[in-house]
């Protein structure tokens, strides 16, 4: 109760601009649906207040009263209220009800109630305490008549406490509302002094009375009530996208159509409130589902009395509101209820209730026609089926329909139920490719036509071609409900659409953004692809020995020729153009760039014939500052020593001082090399084969021109310059460095140099 | 009526007496009322008849709404032929009890099964009560 007027608090909070006729509308109602009364804070107040009076009453049966104690809680619950009650009035209120005793009570009050009907009415619609005020106080100078002045004094009373706590209600509603408004003014009274039985016969006398003054309200608080009591509405937009929206989901099997109940309930507003008896929302329809009582007693009724209005057996309320509501269906019915407290008067008016179960039709129904769509052969034999069946079952079939209508409880499923539930199994038989769906059904009954045709070809009208419909494929594109500009995704789901967890959105780049990603993807790629060309071949080059000794003799021969052209191909791979025999520099870098393609180098050097593997080495070497830059992410360049090595250890004299050369490049290319480990790997292993050459053959040419000597000794100038953070520790250091460098540098430099190198030696 | 023709469905069972087998092993028998497309089954003045040996009991049930993933199998009783049966019908406690001692007996035999596979050092894994997976 409390805390669905806080709700409501927040409904008004959003209307701003809400009438406070509405606001009260809004509390009063509340108040009355949910409580007699709902005299939330109020209740606590008017129990002291009575409590006390009851002893004051008593006191004062007793012995003399006190007119001010009585005046103090009369005027203490309401502290605005500046014209208390007169005591003298007051006193002789409650002791009018007090004497006599509880059983009275309930017609005292009624008759107050009553009386003060038209009193109240009088009291008027406005919503002003002026108006209760002058009258309560008009009300206390001549003595009150009767007991309409009091009890107007009373409600008055109430009325104004309730209007001084809540803001001004408006007295008018109490006739034009509903039952529920009614109580309202009456039940604080009931409640405070009434047990709950009195409440009751309160309730069936407003009932009695009669609400002429009813709604057009009505539906809407009605349907306000539902709305409170029913959780919302789902939240799925028919318009967009979203499945369907169904009042009730999908697995429900039908059921009648309920509108008509509640329209007509309104449209009569004499109709009894059934609410106050029991929620009938969904009344079953008749005469399909009435309880096999209803259907005997509705049977034996309707065979004995003949239906006109007014006459009827005296069913129980329940089959009388099935009765009643089915009749509303049926069709516009009048009204019904001519007074009397709680009784129905059925109405069997043109619509006779049908009697008789649905007993299924035995024999000559048409096989239905829907979407399934049977062979035609399927269909014919199972035409012929039923017709046997038909004939067969004519004698057994009236022992089954008796039986049947014997038992009370059949056809609790209607027609309408059975034929929802075929259809929903029908649905999983459409199909959009028969071949597919079912093929061998297909083929069966094809089969079956053609041996019939076969076995009597004398019936030409049976060879029809199949022609199997189709049902359309649709294209269930689901587009989720969007609204432009929204901050953020609607959380409207359904079947269709889960819950969206993850928004991802495009990102579309600028157009030449997007060209040059595309240029270097396009060109990894490519290159990927050569390497991954290289690699089949490189992988057929390396197999050969094997599959050279496998293969027997004759065909080594083939196998040989095999080899050599991959050989071949592979080298040509490496050249860029066809007519240089040079190996490309430009290849190689490319292929070099990618991991791989460094992994398929140092495979494919030991294949290379000495010249094409030195100029790959060359190559290597003179492009090495590139060459380590790519490689910072990758560091794989170290893969190349091993075949590098054995490819130097094969070098001439002159093309190691090429390579030398090479190596040193440019300027500031070798403190690039040394920084690089493979770099600074390769040049020792250069310098080790030069002093391994010249230690070795003492004619070695490598001292013919003094190259050699001048790039060692810019060697170890540049070893000594390069600061040693800058020297990265080659993957091994050859022995036989420091003789080399013996040969060129004097005592100091050497010291210096071997320093470096040990250091460089000792990090290895 | 031929609702779903060359099809298999329950709507001419309705209103005819049947037998459900449920997946517990119950066994059901009943008066089919209504159905939806799942197969749930409303049944009517149902009975549940315990069979132990030649021995058979109904327990009185009422009406049974059953979910239609927990039926085994369906058919539908022919009321002739119910009559004359082999079985012999006792009352509801005497089946009670003698499937309380079959029940016993089934787990006295287990648990020696059990007892005996152990000494020889084998083991048989429990097979579990839910036999779904």
């Amino acid at each position: 109760m409390f805390h669905f007027q806080s709700f409501d608090d927040d409904c008004t909070l959003e209307e701003e601009e809400g009438l406070v006729e509405e606001e009260d509308e809004i509390d009063q109602f509340n108040d009355d649906t949910f409580g007699a009364g709902a005299i939330d804070d109020d209740w606590q107040e008017e129990h002291a207040r009575l409590a006390e009076l009851d002893e004051l009453v008593r006191d004062e049966v007793h012995g003399e009263g006190d007119p001010s104690s009585v005046d103090l809680p009369l005027s203490g619950s309401d502290a605005q209220s500046s014209a208390p009650l007169p005591p003298s009035s007051s006193s002789r209120l409650y002791p009018s009800i007090d004497e006599r005793g509880g059983g009275d009570l309930a017609e005292s009050l009624t008759h107050l109630i009553l009386g003060s009907d038209p009193a109240i009415a009088g009291v008027g619609a406005a919503s002003s305490d002026r108006s209760l005020r002058p009258l309560m106080l008009s009300g206390q100078t001549p003595q009150p008549s009767g007991l309409a002045g009091q009890s107007s004094l009373l409600l008055n009373y109430q009325q104004q406490q309730r209007v001084l706590h809540r803001g001004p209600a408006p007295l008018s509603q109490i006739n034009s509302h509903s039952i529920w408004e009614n109580s309202m003014g009456f039940s604080p009274v009931s409640s405070g002094l009434l047990a709950q039985k009195e409440d009751k016969t309160l309730m069936s006398i407003i009932k009695e009375v009669g609400l002429p003054n009813r709604p057009p309200a009505l539906s809407r608080e009605e349907g306000r009530d539902l709305s409170e009591r029913v959780p919302p509405p789902r939240s799925s937009s028919p318009v967009i996208g979203s499945p369907p929206v169904r009042a009730v989901p999908i697995g429900t099997p039908p059921k009648q159509p309920m509108s008509h109940v509640h329209n007509q309930q309104n449209n009569h507003p004499s109709a009894i409130h059934v609410r106050a008896s029991m929620p009938m929302r969904y009344p079953p329809p008749f005469p399909d589902r009435l309880s096999p009582n209803n259907l005997r007693s509705i049977a034996s009724s309707q065979l004995t009395h003949p239906p006109f209005p007014g006459v009827g057996p005296v069913l129980s309320q329940i089959q009388r509101a099935q009765l009643l509501n089915s009749q509303f269906q049926r069709g516009p019915a009048p009204p019904l209820f001519q007074g009397g407290v709680g009784g129905f008067r059925p109405f069997f008016g043109q619509s006779g209730p049908r009697l008789g179960p649905h007993g299924p039709p035995l024999g000559h129904a048409p096989i239905r026609h829907n979407t399934t769509h049977l062979h035609p052969q399927h269909r014919r034999m199972l035409n012929q089926r039923m017709q046997n069946r038909g004939m067969g079952d004519h004698v057994s079939g009236r022992g089954v329909g008796d039986r049947r209508n014997r038992d009370p409880y059949s056809n609790l499923m209607t027609q309408r139920e059975k034929e929802w539930v075929a259809r929903i199994q029908m649905m999983q038989l459409q199909s959009t490719d028969p071949y597919l769906d079912d093929y061998y059904y297909q083929n069966y009954y094809e089969k079956m036509e053609k041996r019939q045709e076969r076995d009597r070809d004398t019936r030409k009208e049976h060879t029809t071609k199949l022609i199997t419909p189709q049902v359309a494929k649709l294209e269930h594109t689901y587009r989720p409900v969007q609204f432009a500009g929204s901050l953020g995704k609607l959380t409207v789901s359904s079947v269709n659409n889960p819950r969206k967890m993850i928004d991802a959105v495009v990102t579309t780049r600028t157009d030449d953004e997007e060209k040059r990603e595309k240029q270097v993807w396009n060109k990894r790629r490519q290159i990927l692809y050569t390497v991954e060309k290289m690699y089949s071949l490189l992988l057929e080059v390396q197999d050969f020995e094997k599959k050279f000794l496998q293969t027997p003799e004759h065909q080594r021969d083939a196998l040989l020729e095999q080899h050599k052209a991959h050989t071949v191909q592979l080298y040509n791979s490496l050249r860029e153009k066809e007519w240089d025999d040079r190996v490309s520099d430009e290849q190689c870098l490319m292929i070099m760039s990618v991991r791989k393609g460094k992994r398929l180098i140092s495979r494919l050097l030991p294949f290379l014939p000495q010249p094409q593997a030195a100029a790959v080495v060359m190559g290597i070497a003179r492009n090495l500052p590139a060459l380590a830059k790519k490689d910072k992410q990758d560091q794989v360049l170290c893969w190349l020593v091993k075949p590098v090595t054995a490819v130097i250890q094969c070098l001439s004299s002159t093309s190691l001082t090429d390579l030398l050369q090479e190596l040193q490049g440019r300027e500031g290319q070798l403190p690039l090399v040394l920084q690089n480990k493979f770099g600074v790997t390769l040049l020792y292993l250069i310098l080790s084969e030069g002093e391994r050459m010249q230690s070795s053959d003492p004619n070695c040419q490598l001292m013919d021109d003094n190259r050699w000597t001048e790039l060692v000794f810019s060697v170890t100038r540049e070893l000594l310059k390069v600061p040693s953070s800058a020297l990265s520790s080659p993957l091994f250091t050859p022995p036989n460095l420091v003789s080399l460098f013996s040969r060129y540098v004097d005592r100091q430099r050497l010291e210096l140099l071997q320093e470096k190198l040990q250091i460089t030696a000792l990090t290895r | 009526m031929n609702y779903m023709p060359g099809t298999a469905s329950l709507i001419e069972d309705i209103d005819k007496k049947h037998l459900v087998l449920l997946r517990d092993g119950r066994t059901l028998i009943g008066i089919l009322r209504s159905i939806d497309q799942f197969a749930n089954l409303v049944l009517h003045q149902t009975v549940e008849r315990i069979h132990v040996g030649k021995k058979f009991g109904d327990i009185p049930r009422g009406i049974f709404v059953v979910r239609g993933e927990n039926v085994v199998l369906l058919g539908e009783v022919d009321l002739d032929k119910e009559c004359d049966q082999i079985l012999q019908r006792v009352s509801i406690e005497e089946i009670l009890e003698e499937q309380r001692t079959e029940q016993q007996a089934k787990q006295e035999s287990e648990r020696l099964k059990l007892q005996a596979v152990k000494e020889r050092g084998l083991s048989i894994p429990k097979a579990d009560t839910l036999d779904d997976f």
